[in-house]
């Protein structure tokens, strides 16, 4: 590096300001014009962090979200070079300094975890679908699945509670297909049952729904046809919703 | 040829062609690169309908630390994949100590600056295999500065061999914000190296201090420097920078058709100068 000591010094002073907003003297520098960096700068990561978590923005109360935002922007070591990203490094940040204890606020990192999910499926790359045809078993076949999703497991309902009180009362656990559509890209989630959250996990790792509904007496769940029905309505539903593409006949 | 820049807020006016109609497009590579979905579609309709020049974020070539390669490695593949004609980025700094801060952080004007910076953008085009155009930023306080602005930049230029991005509103910025006389400052550019210049509007916020805002239309007195300095340059693609508070089209427009007033009248056949 041909960067002196002092240069870079003086480079680390300038972005501990801008992080910190804590005063610092540089030669040359004018006060007044440095505090308009820190706000354009804080402006940006404040406007990107509420933008991303729309729903805990909106429903987390406001002093601690300028705390976490303050906490997070002034300690953590912000690694996105895509905006876009910030919220992840946010949502690292809260699971590393364990926010949910820290704020009292239990499903914290549920939420994040869910808001992060949305955005980041509506902007990652298109990932193609394994080959597969539109006819088949379902019993027998392996199946193809739309390859744009998350499946998240959650310990609050956060995807459809925003009342602290009531996601709090409502602890226990929660399985949500979080997914992205192949035409338009817009994203849409659905909630699981643990039995159904099981059986897309194993679809997804490509076993057939033969295999996986003769390994359930193993998970003390009882095979009837009544479920063999309900679990093959489920996949026409997947089906109808473009989660689930279609057949591979090996 | 005068452009602007692609935002998804009128992309889908961009792509009818009817209400706003640039010769050119401009998008940063980090908002488009590695996404997929709608946006995606949207992009590759665009770059099938415009020619396309791109001006980086986050390259920060004036951090302490080593270029991160991965980041460049993305953009290479990215520039070739939409061939674009031109890159620009920022002469300036935008992470330190490996962390992203989203903005652009004036560089101490500093000797030991110059040759770290020289170094890293020859870096950059030896990897990239194409010329690095970089833009001479606003700034709104000069950091423990130890030589004037305008030999800093003539200094990377000349030791670098990069190309210069003129932002003639920037110019205006530095020139109220820092006391000295804009067209003075250009005429002692190496203006042969201009390859690309930008047009925006700014924001006062104190007696002494306008923001670069890109969020007000272009003043009359940043149109005269632009006439002015297109007079002493050869042609080169003007894009128009609209960021924030975006007007109704037909007033980009406007502004689109005044650049390209301006440009007919000084450059007249010699205009088109991106193929």
């Amino acid at each position: 590096m041909k960067l002196s000591a002092e240069t870079y010094k003086i480079q680390q002073d300038f972005s501990h300001f801008i992080r910190t907003g804590r005063q610092v003297k540089i030669p040359g520098v004018r006060p007044a014009a440095m505090a308009h960096y820190r706000r354009l700068v804080y402006n940006v990561v404040k406007d990107t962090l509420e933008t991303g978590f729309p729903i805990a923005f909106a429903n987390l109360p406001r002093k601690k979200w300028e705390r976490m935002v303050y906490q997070f922007f002034s300690t953590h070591t912000c690694t996105a070079y895509q905006v876009w990203k910030l919220p992840l490094d946010f949502y690292t940040c809260a699971v590393e300094n364990s926010w949910e204890e820290k704020y009292d606020i239990p499903y914290l990192h549920d939420l994040l975890s869910f808001e992060w999910a949305e955005m980041e499926l509506f902007n990652m790359e298109d990932v193609p679908p394994p080959a597969y045809v539109a006819t088949g078993s379902w019993l027998l076949d392996q199946l193809a699945f739309n390859q744009e999703y998350r499946l998240l497991q959650l310990k609050y309902p956060v995807h459809r509670e925003t009342s602290r009180r009531k996601i709090l009362q409502q602890q226990g656990a929660y399985f949500v297909l979080v997914y992205r559509l192949p035409d338009t890209g817009d994203i849409h989630f659905t909630e699981l049952s643990p039995w159904l959250a099981f059986v897309t996990e194993q679809l997804l790792a490509g076993i057939t729904l033969t295999d996986i509904l003769s390994y359930a007496p193993q998970l003390n769940i009882a095979v009837t046809p009544a479920l063999q029905e309900d679990t093959i309505a489920f996949l026409r539903y997947l089906q109808e919703k473009q989660v689930l593409l279609g057949f591979i006949n090996a | 040829m005068v452009g602007i820049g692609f935002r998804r807020d009128f992309a889908a006016a961009l792509l009818q062609g009817e209400r706003i109609k640039p010769d050119f497009i401009e998008f940063a590579p980090e908002n488009w690169m590695n996404i997929g979905g709608y946006w995606k579609k949207q992009l590759h309709k665009a770059v099938e309908q415009y020619p396309v020049l791109c001006h980086g974020l986050s390259l920060s070539i004036g951090s302490p630390e080593p270029l991160d390669m991965d980041f460049l490695r993305y953009v290479k593949s990215f520039l070739e994949e939409y061939q674009v004609q031109l890159y620009s980025e920022h002469l300036s700094y935008s992470k330190c100590d490996n962390a992203h801060m989203y903005d652009l952080l004036p560089i101490p004007f500093r000797r030991d600056a110059v040759q770290h910076i020289s170094g890293r953008i020859g870096q950059v085009q030896d990897y990239l295999q194409r010329p690095l155009v970089m833009e001479i930023v606003s700034y709104y306080t000069p950091v423990a500065a130890e030589m004037s602005e305008l030999d800093f930049i003539r200094e990377i230029v000349k030791t670098s061999g990069c190309q210069l991005l003129l932002d003639v509103n920037n110019i205006y910025v530095n020139a109220f914000n820092h006391g000295y006389d804009a067209r003075e400052f250009i005429r002692q550019l190496p203006l042969d190296k201009v390859a690309y210049i930008h047009m925006a509007g700014h924001e006062q916020v104190a007696p002494d201090l306008i923001i670069d805002t890109h969020g007000q239309p272009i003043i009359d007195p940043v149109y005269e420097l632009f006439d002015w300095t297109a007079q002493r340059l050869h042609p080169v693609p003007v894009l128009l920078e609209r960021d924030y508070n975006i007007p109704q089209l037909e007033e980009l427009n406007g502004e689109l058709q005044r650049l390209k007033n301006i440009c007919q009248q000084h450059w007249h056949a010699r205009y088109e100068t991106v193929s």
